[in-house]
């Protein structure tokens, strides 16, 4: 399939009133859509007797990083961006791995059963996660992972989604290359090391990023599979220290700045890769 | 060999007979790859769909010791004496057919107008995506702020406008739809994209012919666009609507307690989490997770079907 150029000019200049006509519109349409997050921010920058006037002020008035200093004296913020960080890491390089192999395999190898084995892995893109939450959490419970990081790495492993995407990158990459690495002798396995997923690296990014991102937003797996704070992600430490702290905006605007903001910014600068992945996985 | 692929056109299946040199190790390879893959599969994917299927079916609480074979007494239960289940079917199916068509009405503009806009259309569009890549918590927790009655902005707004200022997330009228504006706002930026990508699928040729022909703007928006954009509206507003019926971090985290003001907004999916991790009612849990998955199963074939016939282009 074409990747359609997200950034192609459609219109010929020459209309000069009505481009400016529609920049204006989406000027200000634009402003008041990121306002929530700029709030946000602002927020975290503001004295608790700020935050609480009547009306709401807009810039703090006097700025300061108290609320950021509490946040991370009174909670355990290292450790759940830490964990947030080692699972969606675990979880994008472990699921990268087992759809590469997968994706190969299913395009590149005849086998026995191979038709039925993969339709039945795209069975399971149509069961949304939720109708699975309860059989997954006994079955977690039944491997002893509860209440582990284990728990929320495992089943991220697999992905049928990635399995998919990355079959359909294989196909595309001539066998003539296989064929000759297979007679100069190379294993099965070096093959796919050395030939197969460097030429594979742009579906593999699209694919990262769009992993890693599920991985780190996740909440209700987590809610489930995790008791102690200590090994809480960060957007189940969110709402924990919400409900501690339910009418302290200025903490939990704080706390919620320091969760968000990185991977904003993050994905400001890796905006490209990102938004192909999505269209990517989107066109499926 | 040579002969051999000379006389058969490149098909493996016929040239499977006489085995290829390798094939040993190629089987190897596969069996070494596939094999645990598959094993992860089972476990966390194809065994939880036997194991809800066959919960569904049972009285089945973690904390007795027996689990009773109740046929579908669990769903008899659900639509004939459950109010809460129909409560939360109804206020999921709402909440879907509302924000659906919600959602495009501002997605599908938006895209046309990028799709126009010649200069900074990356930076407007990165903007649109940002609420998309943030955490749902943490977007929960920015909108519950917002939604103060107040100290929060969108009341001070109103005050300033001299509107009524309700309690938004405390009132039992609005705070399903407040709800539903956040999600709108986070999703956005996703449906934008996928627009924006098929709209550029439509060549300018189409347009300019169009425009040869005097057409003006709005024949060729029904004209063209809107036929040719047709699959991928179809398609987002399927995928839109599978995720608007599985809504559960927002009506968890926003309201004062999941799923406040008086159970209106208590979607199935929280309501499934109630029950079973609060309730330990993990049977009856699991019978409602059914009809959920039977929901979106059937929306998902109607898809299959509506793509597969009229929609050809």
């Amino acid at each position: 399939m074409d990747q359609p150029d997200l950034d192609r000019q459609s219109v010929a200049p020459g209309r000069h009133i009505g481009q400016w006509l529609l920049m204006a519109a989406f000027v200000v349409i634009t402003i008041i859509f990121v306002m929530p997050l700029v709030l946000m921010i602002f927020s975290a920058f503001k004295p608790s007797a700020e935050i609480l006037r009547v009306p709401p002020t807009f810039f703090p008035q006097a700025p300061t990083l108290d609320n950021f200093r509490t946040v991370l004296n009174e909670a355990p913020y290292g450790s759940w961006y830490r964990n947030s960080l080692v699972v969606a890491c675990a979880v994008t390089a472990l699921s990268l791995f087992t759809s590469s192999v997968g994706g190969y395999i299913f395009a590149k190898f005849e086998f026995p059963l191979k038709q039925p084995l993969f339709v039945l892995i795209l069975i399971t893109l149509m069961i949304p996660f939720p109708v699975l939450l309860i059989p997954n959490y006994l079955i977690a419970n039944r491997l002893g992972l509860l209440n582990s990081l284990w728990a929320l790495v495992l089943p991220g492993m697999v992905s049928a989604f990635g399995i998919f995407l990355m079959r359909q990158f294989a196909a595309g990459i001539p066998r003539d290359l296989i064929e000759a690495a297979r007679l100069d002798g190379a294993s099965e396995w070096s093959i796919f090391a050395r030939i197969m997923l460097p030429l594979m690296r742009p579906a593999l990014a699209a694919l990262g990023v769009f992993t890693f991102l599920a991985s780190w937003n996740d909440y209700l797996w987590p809610l489930v599979a995790i008791n102690d704070l200590d090994k809480s992600t960060l957007p189940l430490a969110l709402t924990f220290f919400n409900t501690l702290h339910a009418q302290r905006f200025d903490l939990v605007m704080a706390a919620a700045t320091m969760a968000v903001v990185p991977v904003l910014i993050v994905f400001l600068i890796f905006q490209r890769h990102i938004v192909k992945a999505l269209v990517l996985a989107g066109m499926r | 060999m040579a002969v051999s692929t000379l006389l058969v056109p490149a098909k493996p299946r016929v040239a499977r007979r006489p085995r290829p040199p390798g094939h040993a190790s190629q089987m190897a390879f596969v069996a070494s790859g596939l094999i645990p893959i598959l094993a992860m599969f089972a476990v966390f994917a194809f065994a939880p769909v036997g194991i809800v299927l066959w919960l569904s079916l049972h009285k089945y609480n973690q904390l007795a010791p027996t689990a009773p074979f109740i046929g579908l007494r669990n769903f008899e239960f659900a639509f004939y004496t459950d109010p809460y289940f129909i409560n939360a079917l109804t206020v999921t199916l709402k909440y879907a057919l509302v924000a659906v068509p919600l959602n495009l009405l501002f997605a599908l503009p938006i895209a046309i107008g990028l799709n126009q806009v010649t200069r900074l259309r990356a930076v407007f569009r990165s903007a649109f995506f940002l609420p998309t890549v943030a955490s749902a918590v943490g977007v929960s927790l920015i909108w519950r702020y917002l939604y103060e009655p107040q100290a929060g902005a969108l009341n001070a707004l109103l005050a300033i406008a001299g509107l009524p200022q309700p309690s938004w997330l405390a009132d039992p009228t609005t705070a399903l739809w407040a709800i539903l504006v956040t999600a709108v706002w986070q999703d956005l930026g996703y449906n934008i994209l996928i627009l924006l990508a098929g709209l550029q699928t439509i060549p300018d040729d189409f347009y300019d012919a169009a425009k040869v022909d005097g057409a003006g703007p709005w024949p060729r928006f029904v004209g063209i666009t809107m036929p040719l954009l047709s699959r991928t509206l179809l398609f987002v507003s399927v995928l839109t609507m599978i995720s608007y019926l599985q809504q559960f971090t927002y009506v968890q985290v926003m309201p004062r307690e999941p799923g406040d003001p008086i159970h209106s907004t208590e979607t199935m999916v929280l309501y499934i989490y109630t029950k079973a991790f609060s309730n330990m009612q993990l049977g009856y849990a699991s019978a409602i997770s059914v009809v959920l998955m039977a929901i979106i199963l059937a929306i998902t074939l109607v898809q299959f079907r509506l793509l597969r016939s009229r929609w050809e282009y």
